[in-house]
């Protein structure tokens, strides 16, 4: 479903992601680990053609994002970091703004599974913050699409938060490829079946995830000191 | 694109500040329109559309400068480029929006000449016309704008820079600036400015170079709009 060939990116002299090579497949749910400045962002940017890659190359779903990003979106659905939103905007009007690009108008489940009933007649600017972060959640999912590219996705939430949208994403990975950037350790543990670590741009851990509590803490110390 | 024009339009009709730019063009257009008839006791249009490029001036970059920079500053320039849309179906449904704003704010300005045309007989095709003109050099002022608007995530810089920018391309013609110059770059700048190409309008004229010029002028905009969007890295 995702495939980066050696990608490579820099900005001016700096280089932001070198050298990237990974694969995900169907039902996957890949966490990406890394300090801040790391590359994760970039990497995410890079699969959705936001960014174009210095060198390499990115296949998505069989289609290559810099010619035909356009196509390639309309089965990706993407949380930015920071979750940028439209605060003006009720939240049915930016879901049925999101779902009709991507020709899928019914949102009914996508309400529905993010918890969004009691909302979304509201305007977004008036929301809670785990509420925002559920409709920035809820637009990823319009379209049903086949790949969930989640970028810190529990940033800044409460626990109990937290706790709900780790369980969204076990729940749709059955369907979907899902890759996620987190700091919090234990999130990759609870969630993720695959970690990746980066650090200063660079690939330093593809695996499985460790099975014992603690371990992908453990794994992460030892390889960011290693590297 | 219906889909991003729908979005752009409902900012607008669900925002208060939106109404209120327009009816104070309105207001502002109808005022000049009134004082000229009576305080100088003279019913002209010339002396009304005299005035839209200076109008245009301030009113074009009010409204169109939160239209990127804001899209900016939010960062939900991120969502809407990785939604499945280009980058020209982002900035010509932004042109568009405000190319109807911009109708309609011009509408609300007929009114008061119209009802004077019942009255004293204007020569009504000379008054289409010149709405025509107003309505393609306000397009061109907003392409202008847009760009100066996907240069910063600043809004009021956005303003002041579309203000500028503007500012110097009807200066230019202007004879005050004009006349320190050599006769033969004069007529350069006067060709190179708006403001003759919309006398021609002004007079019921429809010259198909002035059509050219403001035509030219958004079109090359909007390109560089659409270019400096596409520069993400």
């Amino acid at each position: 479903m995702i495939s980066l060939s050696r990608l490579t990116k820099k900005f001016g002299h700096k280089t932001a992601v070198k050298d990237f090579t990974f694969s995900a497949k169907k039902g996957e749910i890949i966490g990406f680990l890394g300090p801040n400045g790391a590359g994760k962002t970039t990497t995410m940017r890079l699969i959705l053609g936001y960014l174009s890659p210095s060198s390499g190359t990115i296949i998505v779903n069989g289609l290559n994002p810099g010619r035909e990003r356009v196509q390639m979106l309309q089965k990706i659905g993407y949380l930015p970091e920071n979750n940028p939103l439209y605060p003006e905007m009720k939240v049915i009007e930016y879901l049925r703004f999101v779902s009709s690009l991507k020709k899928e108008e019914d949102l009914t489940t996508v309400i529905d599974s993010v918890g969004l009933n009691d909302v979304y007649d509201e305007k977004i600017d008036e929301l809670s913050r785990g509420y925002k972060q559920r409709v920035g959640l809820a637009a990823a999912l319009c379209g049903n699409p086949d790949i969930l590219i989640l970028d810190e996705p529990t940033s800044g939430l409460d626990p109990l938060e937290q706790k709900k949208i780790r369980d969204l994403i076990k729940r749709l990975s059955k369907y979907k490829t899902i890759l996620f950037s987190t700091h919090i350790l234990s999130e990759i543990e609870d969630v993720a079946g695959r970690v990746i670590i980066i650090n200063k741009g660079e690939k330093i851990y593809d695996g499985i995830k460790p099975k014992q509590k603690g371990g992908v803490e453990q794994l992460f110390r030892r390889i960011v000191r290693d590297s | 694109m219906i889909i991003l024009l729908k979005k752009e339009l409902s900012y607008y009709l669900n925002n208060a500040v939106g109404y209120i730019v327009i009816i104070l063009f309105a207001v502002f257009a109808n005022f000049l329109f009134m004082r000229d008839a009576f305080v100088t006791g003279s019913v002209s249009m010339r002396s009304f559309f005299n005035l839209i490029p200076w109008l245009f001036l301030i009113f074009i970059p009010a409204v169109v400068m939160r239209s990127l920079s804001e899209e900016k500053r939010l960062n939900t320039v991120e969502i809407l480029l990785t939604l499945p849309i280009s980058e020209t179906q982002i900035i010509l449904s932004k042109f568009i929006t405000h190319l109807i704003l911009l109708f309609f704010s011009l509408f609300l300005t007929m009114l008061i000449p119209a009802s004077f045309t019942i009255l004293s007989g204007f020569y009504i095709p000379e008054i289409v016309i010149g709405y025509a003109g107003c309505l393609i050099m306000g397009a061109s002022f907003i392409s202008i704008s847009l760009f100066f608007s996907s240069q910063t995530k600043n809004q009021i810089i956005s303003f002041l820079l579309s203000s500028l920018g503007l500012f110097l391309l009807i200066g230019i013609s202007s004879e005050l600036f004009s006349s320190f110059l050599p006769k033969s770059m004069q007529d350069i700048l006067i060709f190179l400015g708006p403001i003759n190409h919309f006398q021609n309008f002004i007079k019921g004229i429809i010259d198909l170079r002035s059509v050219f010029y403001f035509t030219s002028i958004s079109i090359v905009f909007i390109f560089l709009t659409i270019v400096q969007l596409e520069k993400r890295d």
